[in-house]
């Protein structure tokens, strides 16, 4: 009814209007432009398919790719069980609780650029400085090797976001109520079987919400990446977002990379679709 | 009822204004010069190091050339000027004079390059500096300036060693001064001999890489440009080089960066040797000014099998005109480059202010301020010198596939055989 309304689609006009020119029309743009040769001056012909079917044989992209994969996988997974740990920590009884909360959430009021800074610094100097010190040679030479490269990435941002994910946990502890708790404990269950049995599985639907959070995060990361490795060592550190803008910005083959934008575009859609999917069906669970 | 619909009304006439206004073009402002005669020349550059200086010299143009507006935009440094400059022309405001770097742009932007042959500054331009922007006895651009790379050392140390610096002229005797500082360097308080920037691409992808490039090319970036393959005929020599710093540098190579190549490294003498060019002086000197003046020179890369004794000079950047711009201020745009180059009180500035080494003729040399500038002007006065070819190579290929290619040689994940066999098909996939 309300949708007949004149009045409704006024109101709902200006918003539809910035909608369509800075997001709609640049999608069915770049959509179009990802059919073309387009090198960012000119177009000079209609390709088809042709930048699709090449980027499926693209090395560089697929293993970017497979680097973003494995990344989002592990920062997840220790991203979602230190922020539970964190929350576990400040929603204890402890007398710092306000103080901690604030520290653990701060990392995340850092933008992503100047923390890669900040952890370059720290890998390559404070490591090594510790490592050369103990003679830890695996402490040393942080960022020269892909395989340091992707744990200083893990590391970085695992410490960034562990605080947010803390946060809604914190929210959906502080949400059990403590009559469970009490009744748990006087029909005598230890700590850790109270944690399992009752605060476990009261505390599920946050990971569907912290999942899809980190997912989303990691997957479309780029300025992380950019300061603290940027790709090297020989772009084996390269994530999909720092591999598409070097495709377009370093190699200007603007509309092959606005090709792999809209593969990277479908991925990111199908990831989000499920987990509205998801927490719909849970939400009817409840 | 009726109050909705007004409000309804309202909201959407606010919005939509708002965003119409937003979009709205200067096209009015523009035209309103016409009666004053006014002709307003846009100039977008890159060269961040020079902006204040180039925008005080272009006041003192206004000044003298009544009528004349100069606007200067300036996207560089750790901008994508590139980028900016493709958005600049997609957004209808282009800029009059803009930069161009070498073949590959001419042909992108041939379209929007007016001919300036004929112009002083054209006429004026050093021997070859003009071949990379020449099409069909056509000039495209002019030369911003010069620029040089060698290797970089430490004076002192070089003496407190027992080398003379003029005796290296070959690889054979830069092997054997390596060796010997390296045997010393407890004594020296050096930390190793070299530092090798392995993640800076552009340092071995496209400096290091042209100077064994170039002569294969004669030299001549549109060879480069023309050329459908690459034979890496200096290779073995270039793997010499590539060799003898990695093996005498500070480790790890490959996470190594310009900061630490220059500041940390070299300027605070913990490294004897650097391949970098006369653009780190200000770095240098930023940190260690009496050191920068006095201590540093400039050494040869040998080529083996080619030229013991040269550096590469080359041009980096040139400036283009927008023939797309009108007739009026096409033309007072050459006025003004040539006047930057030409005229007595352009040179003094392009001299004294900016730094450059001139790419023109009738400067007087001894006036280029800084050690490092003055050795490379002295290599291209003795003619000793090898092409800049690296802007003919395939779009993104010095820093993207060879670079990379450098890096995982230097990782050891790649055999030198892999990195030539890699980056010599991509060249000929990118030139099909």
């Amino acid at each position: 009814m309300r949708t007949k309304d004149l009045a409704y689609w006024l109101f709902l006009l200006p918003v539809l209007v910035a909608l369509t020119i800075v997001v709609v029309a640049p999608l069915f743009l770049g959509v179009y432009y990802s059919f073309t040769d387009w090198n960012g001056i000119q177009t000079n012909n209609f390709v088809g398919f042709d930048n699709y079917v090449a980027l499926f044989q693209d090395e560089r992209f697929l293993d970017s790719l497979w680097f973003t994969v494995k990344f989002s996988v592990v920062s997840i997974f220790l991203i979602n069980a230190i922020g539970l740990s964190l929350a576990l920590l400040v929603t204890a009884n402890l007398k710092s609780n306000k103080l901690l909360r604030t520290i653990f959430f701060m990392p995340n009021l850092i933008g992503g650029l100047i923390l890669g800074f900040i952890w370059q610094f720290i890998f390559t100097k404070a490591f090594d400085g510790f490592g050369s010190l103990l003679g830890i040679e695996s402490l040393q030479g942080w960022l020269s090797t892909s395989t340091t490269g992707f744990w200083a990435l893990v590391i970085l941002m695992s410490w960034q976001m562990s605080g947010y994910i803390m946060v809604i946990y914190i929210a959906y502890l502080e949400g059990i109520s403590n009559e469970l708790l009490e009744a748990a404990e006087i029909d005598g269950a230890s700590p850790f079987q109270r944690f399992r049995l009752v605060v476990f599985p009261l505390v599920a639907p946050a990971f569907t919400v912290s999942m899809f959070l980190t997912l989303s995060n990691t997957f479309k990361l780029y300025d992380q990446n950019l300061s603290l490795t940027g790709g090297g060592p020989y772009n084996s550190t390269q994530m999909v977002a720092m591999e598409i803008f070097n495709t377009a910005f370093g190699r200007y083959e603007m509309a092959y990379a606005q090709s792999k934008a809209v593969i990277f575009f479908l991925i990111v859609a199908a990831i989000a679709l499920l987990q509205v999917y998801i927490s719909k069906k849970r939400e009817v669970e409840m | 009822m009726k109050n909705k619909w007004r409000a309804g009304f309202l909201a959407a006439s606010l919005g939509i204004a708002g965003v119409l206004a937003g979009c709205s073009s200067d096209g009015e402002n523009s035209s309103s010069g016409d009666s004053s005669k006014d002709v307003k020349i846009d100039i977008f550059q890159f060269k961040v190091e020079f902006k204040d200086q180039f925008e005080a010299v272009a006041k003192a143009y206004e000044k003298e050339n009544e009528g004349v507006d100069i606007n200067i935009t300036t996207v560089g440094g750790g901008e994508d000027y590139g980028a900016a400059l493709r958005s600049k022309f997609a957004s209808g405001n282009e800029p009059a004079i803009y930069n161009i770097g070498g073949p590959q742009d001419v042909s992108d932007w041939s379209d929007k390059l007016a001919d300036l042959s004929g112009t002083a500054a054209a006429d004026a331009a050093q021997k070859g500096s003009l071949d990379g922007v020449s099409v069909d006895g056509k000039v495209l651009g002019l030369p911003f300036n010069q620029e040089g790379y060698g290797f970089i050392y430490n004076k002192n140390v070089f003496e407190k060693a027992g080398i003379d610096p003029a005796s290296i002229i070959d690889f054979a005797s830069l092997e054997a001064a390596v060796k010997e500082l390296d045997s010393q360097k407890a004594d020296l308080g050096l930390e190793s001999v070299f530092a090798l920037p392995g993640k800076e691409t552009w340092v071995t992808g496209l400096h290091l890489s042209n100077t064994f490039i170039a002569p294969e090319f004669d030299n001549n970036v549109l060879t480069a440009y023309e050329s459908k393959t690459i034979d890496y005929k200096y290779g073995d020599a270039f793997k010499k080089i590539l060799d003898l710093q990695n093996d005498y540098s500070a480790q790890p190579t490959v996470s190594l960066d310009y900061s630490k190549q220059v500041e940390e490294l070299f300027s605070l003498q913990k490294v004897a040797m650097i391949q970098q060019g006369n653009w780190v002086y200000g770095s240098i000197a930023g940190i260690d000014e009496d050191f920068a003046a006095n201590d540093i020179g400039l050494l040869p890369i040998p080529v083996e099998g080619y030229e013991g004794d040269s550096i590469p000079v080359g041009i980096p950047m040139y400036w283009g005109v927008n023939s797309n711009a009108d007739e009026a201020v096409v033309e007072e745009s050459k006025k003004f480059i040539d006047w930057l180059y030409t005229s007595d009180a352009g040179k003094e500035t392009v001299l004294n202010d900016f730094k450059f080494i001139p790419a023109y003729e009738g400067y007087d040399s001894s006036k280029i301020s800084d050690p490092l500038s003055k050795a490379v002007y002295e290599y291209a006065e003795q003619g000793k010198t090898i092409g800049w070819t690296f802007m003919g190579y395939p779009t993104g290929w010095g820093q993207d596939e060879l670079g990379v290619q450098i890096q995982k040689y230097l990782s050891d994940e790649a055999s030198w055989e892999e990195v030539i066999e890699a980056t010599k098909e991509s060249w000929e996939s990118s030139r099909k």
